[in-house]
């Protein structure tokens, strides 16, 4: 019988080494990145219509824009000059071409745009917001000749705040002769673009694999030159810890869906970088101004002072976020000193008793159940259950908790934002807008409309403000807003600034994470072993 | 059992499409009362509510639920299992994709749980109480009771990331990605009928981890069965009376106790395979396989039901087909079923 299991044991070893010996476990090659992320919310790779961080990502080095935004400012990128007048804004392309050999006119900017607006996605939204819609488009945007765009000013807004959204990934500029030969019932090519590419970007779509892989190759016509990366591989890598050990391994260069957990193992070690890309956006915590106890300023002010921000900061949220609950990012400009809100227990108590419920109450809170959200949630129900408010936590995915966001159907409730320019404005027009907040206007589009929290004072504001033309008074209205949002015990409360952390391995060198999701990999090379 | 006459195949053909279509009833419902927002996870979380009502009625989630129920059964009927909003494409294409990962992934584990299984509960049951049958059932408990997302991380941790016996998630190393045109979806038949052996191996050693994990499960399964079947021939008339005459173990199992199991073995082997591709749904997120299992998981997520549909009557219309074949062959293969019904 020992014989027998000896003979087992080195047979299965010797199974085992066979197939393992043509394994030869080599790092990535030096021509190619490989990046591991969940791809798993990847819809679309069509510029007009996708809006999901992962695939902007994947876009931003697929297609260019007119204009991009470098340390917060607005820089050229198709567009090598342009002039603003009170009209409107004439742009000068430059000599680029598309990965198809087709080269870069203003009929393509023109087709771009009015494609935005015309396939009307969820994409169009921002646009749809100063005034640029299907209807009207076709007037705003012409083209003077091969080379000139000019964009009229719909009247409802600066032209620096249309270059700040010309710079987003929904306004990239398609080969329009490309497209239009994939049009079928008038979709504007949106079925065939979905999953093939018409840019002028550093690279193009080779393939992709729902829920496998998005492999994009280097475009030799790029006008920038080639990339140095031969293609770059975007692997479906949903689970942390094997992420983890793949990054370990070498089988990738970059990962950037890890758990906090995995992520302090990097901290530190040897051989890799961790990156805190900021986005801008917020953790935040909603509170249904519906619910009668809500509706309540002094409960609101009690529920600021009933969160231990700190001691969350430093022992969940670590390369997530940094406590902040001014909806602007505290390095932009413009933007005012936090409030003092901080944990203080007694002080909550009496803000309670004040206004009427001594003994507390209970609340659910619900949240997507996902790093770090749902440490949150738990650390939030601890320092809330302190000052007399029960709180249940209720998880669920994605599609439940945003759908019951948009129903106004939660007491408490944790989303994340982030800001579409780097600007107050658009890091704070989310929080502080709510043109109609009746049930019926069924706003649910408005973040602010479903927490069900009306601030007429505050949207004129904002509408205000993205109308002001003189910087200086715009600074001015943008201090204005924070201040104005701080004094009414805001029902959507940020709790954090938003960062997304990557683990990078050294090798991989000028990988930088862009705040608006736009990381541009043409620079990107990477040491020998 | 009773004898297999065509009325007997019709009506077991008939009590196949029943279940499914109990099945399908099923799924449909809980997937349409679920509280979850596939439009809101298609728009956007910022959409305007034109673009959201738009959509919704795009995808006809406006219209009553036996409606939604009756276009979705049209549809089926022409083989069209609608879009997915996970991927835009035909959720057929996408099963097409899908499916073979997750076929090849659980036949492999299904050869490789049989292989090692059935001697190991062969060997148990010969050797009752002896070392060998204490060591088989130590191997069926602990497979039987560990969740098999523990053992996949277990399993990289040692043989792919401090061992670097097998390669690491995925089915093949990057730098191969896209060298092998699909022809059955099978990678390692793929790659063998272009004639590229290296991809072949590559293939083969990602494979192999996440099979034996698999194969584990459903091995624990198979050498308990494998052992109580044995037991049972083992005290029977004709087997002692051949280990009286002198036979040795090896003649015995060869001779008498396989030929008499082989029908009970097979539909073992066919629950196991069934078994096999639902468990492939938890080996497929930690070895991002990019199977069935995977797929589903996704479009839960997103609330994309025409895809969890689809995916669920596929493994569903498998699992059925498999115990069908595997209660044929029982009727053809053993003769004695028929005469114990007369």
């Amino acid at each position: 019988m020992k014989h027998f299991s000896k003979g087992l044991i080195a047979g299965a070893a010797a199974i085992v080494l066979n197939f393992a010996a043509p394994t030869v476990n080599a790092a990535t090659p030096e021509d190619q990145l490989v990046i591991g992320t969940s791809l798993a919310q990847v819809l679309s790779l069509d510029p007009q219509q996708a809006t999901e961080a992962k695939a902007i990502e994947i876009m931003s080095n697929l297609y260019d824009r007119l204009v991009k935004t470098e340390d917060r400012k607005i820089a050229p990128q198709l567009a090598e000059s342009w002039e603003i007048d009170d009209k409107g804004i004439t742009f000068h392309l430059r000599d680029a071409t598309f990965a198809s050999g087709n080269p870069v006119t203003a009929d393509d900017v023109v087709y771009s745009l009015g494609r935005l607006t015309k396939l009307d996605q969820a994409s169009a939204a921002n646009f749809k917001r100063i005034g640029y819609k299907a209807d009207n488009v076709d007037k705003l945007v012409k083209a003077v000749d091969p080379k000139t765009v000019r964009i009229e000013l719909s009247g409802e807004t600066t032209a620096e705040l249309l270059l700040y959204r010309l710079a987003m990934n929904v306004a990239s500029i398609v080969d329009s002769v490309e497209v239009k030969k994939h049009v079928e019932n008038n979709d504007y090519g949106n079925a065939w673009l979905r999953t093939n590419s018409a840019g002028s970007g550093p690279f193009t779509l080779k393939r992709w694999t729902p829920n496998e892989m998005v492999i994009i190759e280097a475009n030799d016509k790029y006008v920038g030159g080639a990339p140095h990366m031969r293609r770059v591989i975007v692997r479906h890598v949903p689970e942390s810890q094997v992420a983890r050990l793949m990054l370990e391994r070498n089988d990738i260069d970059i990962a950037s869906a890890l758990s906090a957990a995995d992520l302090k193992t990097f901290e530190g070690q040897q051989g890799f970088e961790v990156q805190r890309v900021p986005t801008g956006g917020f953790y935040v915590l909603s509170m249904n101004a519906g619910n009668p106890y809500l509706a309540n300023p002094k409960v609101r002010k009690a529920i600021a002072y009933s969160i231990d921000y700190k001691g969350i900061e430093q022992t969940i949220m670590g390369p997530y976020g940094r406590v902040r609950n001014v909806p602007v990012p505290e390095d932009y400009e413009y933007a005012i000193p936090n409030p003092d809100w901080h944990f203080d227990a007694a002080k909550a108590k009496a803000l309670l008793a004040e206004a009427g419920y001594p003994d507390g109450f209970s609340l659910t809170l619900k949240t997507i159940a996902q790093t770090p959200r749902i440490d949150l949630a738990t650390a939030i129900q601890g320092s809330l259950g302190q000052v007399g408010i029960k709180v249940d936590i209720q998880q669920g995915n994605g599609s439940d908790i945003i759908a019951d966001h948009r129903a106004r159907n939660f007491d408490l409730l944790i989303p994340q934002t982030g800001a579409y320019m780097p600007n107050v404005l658009g890091a704070m027009e989310q929080f502080s807008s709510n043109p109609d907040n009746s049930k019926e206007a069924n706003n649910a589009g408005n973040f602010v409309w479903r927490s069900a929290w009306d601030i007429p004072e505050l949207t004129v504001l904002t509408a205000k403000a993205s109308l002001e033309p003189d910087a200086k008074k715009r600074g001015a209205l943008y201090v204005e807003m924070q201040e104005k949002f701080v004094e009414q015990k805001p029902a959507v409360l940020p709790l954090f600034e938003r960062f997304e952390p990557i683990v990078v391995n050294s090798r991989v060198k000028d990988y930088v994470g862009h705040p608006s999701l736009l990381t541009r990999l043409e620079g990107v090379t990477k040491a020998s072993d | 059992m009773k004898e297999l006459t065509a009325s007997e195949l019709a009506r077991r053909i008939l009590h196949l499409i029943v279940s499914l279509f109990i099945l399908l009833c099923v799924t449909f419902v809980i997937g349409r009362v679920l509280p979850s927002d596939p439009v809101g996870a298609i728009v956007g979380e910022l959409a305007d509510p034109a673009a959201y009502e738009a959509m919704r009625t795009r995808l006809g989630l406006d219209l009553p639920l036996y409606q939604q129920f009756f276009i979705y059964l049209q549809g089926l009927f022409r083989g069209d299992f609608g879009q997915a909003i996970l991927t835009g494409n035909s959720v057929a294409s996408d099963m097409l994709q899908a499916f073979p990962a997750t076929f090849e992934l659980a036949t492999l584990a299904v050869i490789i749980s049989a292989v090692v299984g059935v001697p190991l509960g062969l060997a148990a049951a010969l050797f009752r109480d002896s070392f060998v049958d204490k060591f088989a059932r130590v191997v069926a408990l602990v497979g039987h009771s560990t969740p098999v997302f523990w053992f996949g991380i277990v399993g990289l941790v040692i043989f792919y990331a401090a061992l670097d016996w097998v390669g690491g998630p995925g089915r093949i190393d990057v730098f191969y990605e896209g060298m092998v045109e699909p022809v059955t979806g099978m990678l390692l038949v793929d790659s063998l009928l272009a004639g590229e052996t290296e991809i072949f191996w590559n293939a083969l050693s990602h494979i192999i981890l996440p099979a034996a994990i698999l194969a584990y499960m459903a091995m624990a399964y198979i050498t308990r069965m494998t052992r109580s079947f044995t037991l049972e021939q083992l005290s029977q008339d004709y087997v002692i009376a051949a280990r009286a005459k002198g036979a040795g173990p090896a003649r015995t199992v060869a001779h008498h106790v396989l030929p008499n199991i082989a029908v009970q073995l097979i539909t073992v082997l066919a629950i196991s395979y069934g078994n096999l591709l639902e468990g492939a749904v938890v080996t497929e997120i930690v070895f991002s396989w990019p199977g069935i299992g995977q797929y589903m998981t996704n479009a839960l997520m997103i609330g994309d039901m025409n895809a969890v549909l689809a995916a669920t009557i596929i493994v569903g219309f498998v699992f059925m087909l498999l115990n069908f074949i595997a209660d044929i062959a029982y009727a053809v293969l053993d003769p004695r079923t028929r005469e114990v019904a007369r």
